[in-house]
């Protein structure tokens, strides 16, 4: 099989991260997301702890700044890290699934890549957040737009486009119509047909 | 003349304002608000052709003085001698850089004193503010950082402490000489002052806050730095110094361009070529010498931060003809009433405290035109008016890690390595030097010139 990368971005509470997973058992590849973190602090010592601080969030525009490239904020260099680490993992030919991380983008010039986006209905969003982190109602819906807010600056911040667009995406889809099993089916014939 | 006042104000504050956001890359925004200066300000408001022209300044390179200069003069609108004087040594540091020159620089040095932790720690930040005095900070601190991690990798001590020294040591060399930092070259060829000024005057000031420095910085970080194997160092692992050299006839060739290059500046008062005709020299033996890497080096040259002097500068030029900058200096002038020192310590400490949180450079060629102002009505010497603002900028930028660009390499190179430095532990240390190293030439200046 030729190289196959699949990029899934989300929304909190959509089911991505379990749809990604699944994909990634189907294609038999391995899936990047929290193994950035293990694998950044390996490289460079840091604890995971550390790193998890940073993880996926834009520097303050106020206490940081860039000049050729480098940058002081720790969240940014974070954030070049794992761009690094992808691009990387990319050009050694290696197949693999990467949540989140601006993926679409940073890996756009690579022929093997399939971009995702999963959303969901609020209703369903919240019923699941509420479910798997045993939260009430109200608490589920802060969740989803805190975690949504912090997941959209993040991509603006490293972007040019906005999160979500459909532009940036080869597919969009609401895994509330299908579920998660019959969502991750039709992302699975969709990227069989891609790589026929 | 009150709506071109209004209009210039107001597009120098959203200037500066987007600059800090850096939402829009900073050269786009000087440019862009450089065109609604000279279109807004100087076409529909004052109707001034001459303002216009005055401030682009074209003019100049038609000019002998612009080439070779025997009396001083004073410069208005776009600077070309500081953006030519810039991209000529921007070329000649991407032709050392090629060749290995830094790299090779560092470890010679730290073979010299045979890898020991401490005596590294002091020669790397005394080398750090020599290279500065001659070379941009951010080159120095891109390759004297990452030399300094590796060292404490195979060395194991914690390198944080030392690249924070090797960042402020970086700022204060800069301070030092005409070259060394951009507010410098603007001061310097606005006023009309000769790298050999500088040297006397900012340059023992950044000699002797050197020394008080480096005792600073040992005192602090001595417990820090002191390597599990500093008793023991088998130099064999380490990588030699030949080794950074990709190129010996590039090596050489560069070397003695920058050896020229030195020699140039540090008697162009002598010669009396300018810094302009210094940089375009420089730059025409690099590329020639580079022969068909000179494409290559071209392209590496860093157009964005030229581009975003020239819009500074004409961003700059609409305060300066609509006379709001002649209302700051009356300003600083009756909250000092009069008072030589007060003023002073005005100058340099806002200097230095705006430099802390904001771009130096835009704040320098702002502030040139004020002392400008400000000396010819206050009586006051524009030299000291000069030393006072150089040494502010130049030196209040190491207070944070946004301060100055070589903190912001610094830190991201550390970074980048596994040793992230955040606001709270870079300011610990290098805020307190910052303000013993103001509070010195405070005094000094007060001591020398009054």
């Amino acid at each position: 099989m030729s190289q196959l990368i699949i990029s899934v971005g989300r929304e909190f509470g959509s089911g991505g991260r379990v749809i990604a997973e699944a994909l990634a058992k189907r294609f038999d590849i391995p899936i990047y997301d929290r193994h950035l973190i293990t694998e950044i602090a390996t490289k460079t010592g840091l604890s995971a702890g550390e790193i998890e601080k940073y993880n996926e969030m834009p520097a303050s525009r106020l206490v940081s700044r860039r000049v050729r490239g480098f940058s002081n904020s720790i969240e940014d260099n974070i954030a070049e890290m794992q761009f690094d680490f992808l691009r990387k993992k990319a050009e050694s030919g290696e197949s693999f699934v990467v949540l989140g991380r601006c993926s679409e983008t940073k890996l756009r010039d690579f022929d093997g890549l399939v971009s995702l986006f999963i959303i969901g209905d609020m209703d369903k969003k919240i019923e699941r957040v509420m479910k798997v982190y045993e939260l009430s109602q109200e608490e589920a819906e802060h969740l989803i737009t805190k975690k949504d807010k912090k997941r959209k600056r993040y991509h603006n911040y490293h972007v040019g486009m906005h999160w979500g667009d459909s532009r940036l995406y080869d597919l969009t889809i609401n895994s509330s119509k299908l579920g998660i099993d019959g969502t991750v089916d039709i992302l699975e014939n969709y990227i069989k047909a891609r790589i026929k | 003349m009150a709506a071109a006042s209004i209009f210039a104000v107001i597009i120098f504050v959203a200037m500066f304002l987007l600059i800090v956001l850096d939402k829009i890359e900073r050269h786009i925004v000087t440019l862009g608000c450089g065109a609604l200066t000279l279109i807004v300000v100087f076409g529909i408001c004052m109707r001034s052709g001459k303002a216009i022209l005055g401030t682009l300044a074209v003019g100049d390179f038609f000019k002998k003085d612009f080439w070779y200069q025997v009396t001083e003069s004073e410069s208005k609108g776009i600077n070309w001698a500081t953006i030519l004087f810039i991209a000529g040594m921007m070329v000649m540091v991407e032709g050392m850089a090629k060749a290995g020159f830094f790299r090779w620089l560092c470890m010679k040095i730290a073979y010299m004193v045979k890898c020991k932790t401490i005596p590294i720690f002091i020669t790397f930040m005394i080398m750090s503010a020599i290279l500065s005095m001659f070379i941009d900070s951010i080159t120095v601190i891109m390759f004297l950082a990452a030399v300094t991690i590796e060292l404490a990798q195979l060395l194991k001590f914690n390198p944080v402490p030392m690249i924070l020294s090797e960042i402020f040591c970086a700022n204060l060399g800069g301070s030092a000489t005409m070259c060394g930092d951009p507010p410098n070259i603007i001061v310097g060829t606005s006023l009309g002052f000769s790298f050999f000024d500088f040297l006397m005057n900012t340059g023992l000031i950044a000699g002797i806050c050197l020394v008080i420095s480096v005792l600073f910085f040992y005192c602090v970080f001595r417990k820090e730095i002191v390597s599990e194997s500093s008793a023991n160092v088998d130099m064999s692992k380490f990588p030699k110094p030949s080794e950074a050299i990709t190129n010996k006839k590039d090596f050489v060739t560069s070397s003695i361009i920058f050896g020229i290059a030195v020699i140039l500046l540090v008697s162009h008062s002598a010669t009396h070529l300018t810094v302009a005709s210094i940089g375009l020299f420089i730059a025409v033996i690099t590329l020639i010498t580079s022969g068909k890497n000179a494409l290559e080096l071209l392209k590496k040259v860093d157009y964005k931060t030229l581009l975003f002097f020239i819009g500074l500068f004409v961003v700059v030029g609409g305060l300066e003809e609509t006379g709001i900058l002649e209302y700051i200096a009356q300003f600083i002038e009756s909250i000092s009433h009069g008072n030589v020192m007060l003023m002073i310590a005005i100058i340099l400490w806002i200097s230095a405290i705006a430099s802390a949180f904001v771009d130096n450079i835009p704040f320098a060629a702002t502030m040139v035109p004020v002392i400008q102002s400000l000396a010819a009505t206050s009586g006051v010497d524009i030299s000291t008016l000069a030393w006072a603002l150089s040494i502010g900028t130049d030196i209040g930028g190491s207070a944070t890690p946004i301060g100055a660009s070589a903190n912001v390499v610094g830190t991201s190179v550390a970074a980048k390595n596994g040793y992230p430095i955040g606001w709270g532990k870079y300011c610990a240390k290098l805020a307190p030097a910052t303000i013993i190293v103001l509070a010195l030439s405070t005094v000094y200046i007060f001591v020398r010139y009054l």
